[in-house]
């Protein structure tokens, strides 16, 4: 924090200020919009102004918690483990494998590193189709492991493991370590993974927040409302609410609902962020 | 349960410091054990992936039998598939309505992320952490989440913008109309994309020696004068990086006009080329279309990034020199 | 560095992924097998109450349990049952609309039960039937029609002095009386993407968009009469007396609220979702026979509907033909389809039990209703669908769309929509001629 030691002693500059503040407003808006939305009962939503809060809160929580067994906390438990367990394979199957990457020169290394690197560069999007083809092939398309073994592969946590590993990993440690006899598995994990264990959180809060945010891949995926994620989830309410339309307010109050422990989780996380490790310079 | 950092095993190490042949061999084995996993992973989520959609792409379903309905069986229809996506009027025109969508959404998102990380970086501004952590916010915000919100507060009934342009006598903004459709959703993503994006390139600004700005000062720059000419310069990394993943996600465009598209019918079906992949493959039942114009499109994407790459690079060559 | 803090925060992320991992291993895979001696089967479908249908079933069905599931409707639907019939995990039975059958029979995801069925045939009318039997084989049962109808606001049209109208000019003209005395009021909207809509207004007009004849196809959608219909609309949207935007969005039920969308022309089944979004209108609001294209012809078509099928992949084929026929064609199954999911069944004796009811909760006034829908469906035509009906589906509502936009002929989406349906089905292979 030592950038802003100085600036107690600085004039307020009132412009720039404002300009800050109206960027702080322009992205709180809708946050704050959702929110007075939700505790609009059905007949209020469409009625009222719609900055004016409304008197179903309590009722609207309870319609969605009922709606179709209870789908909604299912949804919400489906997220959490695709984008828990899929973050946190995935951050060490990218660690290994920038651990390797970087400090170790072998044959093919280079080649498998540039198809990572061409791999960032595809969209995962387009890989959507192909993949639901083949893992409909594996009788796999509509099960959890559908969305979830594919989130596991990420070209750019990766990247981004072998770039800390390389920039944090001494190494005359490792040959320290290994003239003191250790095994490579056990220097592994003695001696690399604490010290990448900064970076491996940055790569595991990216993840976990694509992996939660990500629509395509579990739309396409699964048909079961059992085994839908959140996002696909207040999808299949909206898309319903042409036949059903009460069902606009339950996706209001599921969406107000749906970003508070994300939102919760990064704010926290923030400081742990090494966010120098995708805007260039790492030091270790 | 093991735990990869917690559990350190006391036993010391069997063999002294020379490392035997059988050890030597094991270390010249790690590295491919530790990537082992995403290698593996990376063949069967990535590479055989496309390799299936390649072959698919090159076989197609035709009617076979009698009756009125009939089954169906494959057959090889060498690039039949891809002279249909290169000449279907649903994909060329999804393409140059992402195009115009992607020109609105890139340039707007990395624009004011910068602005907002150099707003950030000024002494003088105040309520900083706040305005960092308000804007970052929205990342947390699943797509389809934003989508839903923002649709929402475009449609007319519920907008609150429409409703003060109303009662000021001006009429209802048309966002969802044809010629506000294209700002709209690129507003989704700007609200989306921006703060992540200023955090990047924030972090990099903090990574700049400060005697290089108060030696600026010193010789009387101003505030706006050293964040044009030191500051902007010294993050190009952080834009170059920032630009192609915007890009990248404006390509991946999906979840927000399927979001809309029940409240307007300026959507078509097909409004984005993934909303035409997707509808192929899913809802005409036409796999080997929706896996040529998978391939046609990841081609294009790779070209597109490699293209802007290249010209970043020959760029900062000559400003180099 | 504060490597303890964040060790902990490693190893609880480890503790995570291990803990949740086992919570897919149990789930993965449909309980498709049997269990002691019980066949189960599972059964996907989106309408309002079909759990309780189900466990209606289960009660009195010792042998066979249902399993049933709510993968979506809609659009979602049939993309959601075809793709899991690719990935070899569809359900047993699912609930499929009728416009989309007969690409389930074309991709082979439906089972025939032409046997299986053929007990329960007399307890439809011919034209319910019909829906689902292609070429003598049968491949779904009916579970609720939409013979269509005309939603009005009885308030607002007794107001005006205008009566429920009889031909589609009379409602023009009532629409343009109504407008001049209060411009703010909207007859209708006609959503662009409501295309099957259309399709049945021109079949009631006389034109089948599909038709077999031995193994050819004949496509009419560019016919003289759906020419004609379309350009009825046309003028009434040139003359701003009914609007194209799509229907109940938010826009929309805030306007069915207000009172100031006046009418639906839908089918039957109208009433239970303005009543869903709009329930402080119900009394205000009555249903009439749809108005005719000739005064002497009161024929109408089905707008929706519904049948269950039975998928090609499932191992208990017989027993899913029952759950089926008990669901559908039997009295107890029709009338929970009449009382619990608010449908209008397809069975006859579900049809003849709505007669004795009460009017549904959004017009408790109109106590002829039931006697209204009955005389509506005993003339009724039924529909033909082709095997491409999304390809139909989408041409159509965006050349709408774009007509619109540019003010051009909206007769003319006939053509851009026909073209693209019948070369969609040559290169299919299938034999066509174009009507």
């Amino acid at each position: 924090m030592s950038g802003i030691a100085g600036e107690r002693r600085e004039r307020t500059k009132i412009f720039p200020t404002l300009v800050l503040l109206a960027g702080a407003a322009y992205c709180l808006t809708p946050v704050a919009w959702v929110f007075v939305a939700a505790s609009k009962a059905p007949g209020e939503l469409f009625n009222s102004f719609t900055f004016a809060p409304g008197t179903g809160l309590l009722d609207n929580l309870a319609r969605l918690f009922s709606h179709d067994d209870g789908a909604y906390g299912l949804w919400a438990l489906n997220s959490l483990l695709y984008a828990g367990v899929g973050g946190a394979l995935s951050t060490l199957v990218s660690a290994s494998a920038g651990y390797a990457l970087a400090k170790f020169d072998f044959r093919g290394g280079r080649i498998f590193f540039a198809t990572i690197i061409a791999g960032l560069l595809i969209p995962g999007i387009t890989l959507a189709v192909p993949q639901y083809l083949l893992l409909s092939d594996l009788q796999l398309a509509g099960t959890q492991w559908s969305v979830l073994l594919p989130s596991i592969v990420s070209p750019f946590g990766i990247y981004l493991c072998r770039v800390y590993a390389a920039a944090t990993i001494p190494a005359e440690m490792l040959e320290a370590a290994r003239i003191d006899g250790a095994g490579e598995w056990r220097i592994f994990r003695a001696v690399v993974l604490p010290l990448m264990v900064p970076g491996m959180v940055t790569v595991f809060l990216l993840q976990f927040v694509g992996i939660w945010n990500n629509f395509l891949l579990p739309y396409i995926m699964l048909s079961d409302t059992r085994t839908f994620p959140l996002t696909v989830g207040l999808n299949s309410l909206l898309e319903r609410g042409s036949g059903a339309p009460s069902l606009y307010s339950l996706a209001i109050v599921g969406a107000a609902l749906a970003i508070v422990p994300l939102t919760a989780l990064v704010l926290f996380l923030q400081r742990f962020w090494r966010l120098d490790l995708i805007a260039g310079g790492v030091k270790g | 349960m093991p735990n990869p950092v917690a559990a350190e095993p006391a036993t010391p190490p069997a063999t002294e410091g020379v490392p035997s042949p059988r050890r030597r061999r094991r270390r010249a084995l790690a590295p491919y054990l530790f990537s082992a996993p995403a290698m593996l992973l990376y063949l069967l989520f990535t590479v055989i992936p496309i390799g299936y959609a390649l072959v698919t792409s090159f076989f197609a379903q035709r009617r076979v039998g009698g009756g009125p309905l009939g089954t169906r069986s494959t057959v090889f229809v060498w690039f039949d598939n891809y002279a249909g996506v290169l000449d279907d009027p649903r994909l060329i025109g999804g393409l140059g309505r992402l195009a115009l969508y992607g020109i609105i959404a890139v340039p707007f998102t990395l624009g004011l992320a910068l602005l907002f990380a150099l707003l950030l970086d000024t002494p003088g501004v105040k309520l900083r952490r706040f305005g960092r952590t308000a804007i970052f916010l929205p990342y947390a915000v699943p797509g389809v989440v934003a989508a839903l919100m923002w649709g929402f507060m475009y449609l007319a009934g519920t907008s609150p913008f429409s409703h003060v342009t109303r009662s000021l006598g001006w009429g209802d903004i048309p966002f969802l109309e044809p010629g506000g459709i294209y700002p709209s959703l690129a507003n989704i993503s700007i609200w989306g994309g921006t703060g992540f994006n200023m955090l990047i390139i924030y972090t990099a600004l903090r990574g700049i020696p400060p005697q290089l700005i108060e030696a600026a000062r010193l010789d009387g720059a101003g505030e706006v004068q050293i964040a044009l000419r030191i500051k902007v310069p010294m993050v190009g990394p952080a834009l170059i990086l920032t630009s192609i993943f915007g890009l990248l996600g404006a390509l991946q465009l999906y979840g927000e006009p399927l979001m809309l598209k029940p409240l307007t019918n300026t959507i078509s079906t097909t409004w984005a080329p993934l909303m035409a992949i997707y509808q192929d493959a899913f809802v005409l039942d036409n796999l080997h279309d929706a896996a040529a114009a998978s391939i046609v499109l990841a081609v294009g994407t790779a070209l597109v990034s490699t293209a802007v790459l290249a010209t970043v690079r020959i760029a900062m060559k000559r400003r180099l020199r | 560095m504060r490597t303890g803090k964040s060790r902990k925060l490693l190893a609880a992320a480890v503790v995570t992924a291990v803990t949740t991992l086992l919570v897919p291993a149990c789930s993965a895979g449909g309980p498709t097998a049997q269990d002691g001696g019980k066949v189960t089967l599972r059964y996907w479908a989106w309408a309002p109450g079909s759990a309780e249908e189900v466990k209606e079933f289960n009660r009195t069905h010792p042998d066979i349990k249902v399993v049933h599931t709510d993968a979506g409707g809609g659009d979602q639907s049939s993309a959601k049952l075809l793709a899991a019939h690719r990935a070899g995990n569809a359900p047993d039975l699912a609930l499929v609309e009728n416009p989309s059958l007969p690409r389930m029979i074309v991709a082979g995801a439906v089972a025939d039960i032409t046997d299986r069925v053929a007990e329960v045939k007399k307890e439809y009318a011919p034209g319910s039937w019909a829906q689902t039997t292609f070429n003598g084989r049968t491949y779904a049962l009916p579970q609720d029609v939409g013979p269509m109808a005309l939603l009005y606001r009885k308030d607002v049209f007794d107001k005006y002095g205008v009566e429920a109208p009889l031909t589609w000019d009379d409602y023009r003209e009532a629409a343009a009386a109504i407008k001049k005395r209060d411009p703010d009021l909207t007859m209708a909207s006609l959503s662009t993407d409501n295309w099957d809509w259309f399709a049945a207004v021109a079949a009631q007009a006389g034109d089948d968009w599909w038709s077999i004849d031995g193994d050819r196809w004949t496509v009419g959608i560019d016919g003289e009469n759906s020419r004609k219909v379309m350009e009825f609309f046309q003028g009434m949207y040139e003359d701003g007396l009914v609007a194209t935007d799509p229907i109940l969005t938010p826009t929309y039920n805030q306007k069915l609220n207000d009172g100031t969308m006046l009418s639906w022309p839908s089918a039957v089944w109208a009433p239970g979702v303005v009543h869903g979004v709009a329930p402080k209108t119900a009394g205000k609001w009555a249903l009439a026979p749809l108005p005719r294209w000739d005064e002497d012809d009161p024929t109408v078509s089905f707008q929706g509907g519904s049948s269950v099928a039975v998928t090609a992949g499932s191992e208990h084929p017989e027993e899913a033909a029952e759950f089926a026929k008990w669901l559908n064609a039997s009295d107890k199954g029709a009338k929970m389809i009449l009382n619990v999911q608010n449908a209008y069944p397809a069975a006859l004796s579900g049809q003849k039990a709505a007669i004795a009811q009460k009017p549904p909760a959004l017009m408790p006034q109109q106590s002829d209703y039931y006697e209204t829908v009955a005389g509506i469906a005993r003339d009724t035509r039924p529909v033909t669908w082709g095997p491409n009906t999304d390809v139909a589906a989408s041409a159509f509502t965006d050349a709408l769309n774009d007509a619109i936009r540019n003010g051009t002929s909206w007769a003319d989406v006939l053509t851009v929509t026909e073209k693209a349906v019948v070369a969609d089905l040559k290169k299919q292979e299938f034999e066509v001629d174009e009507g």
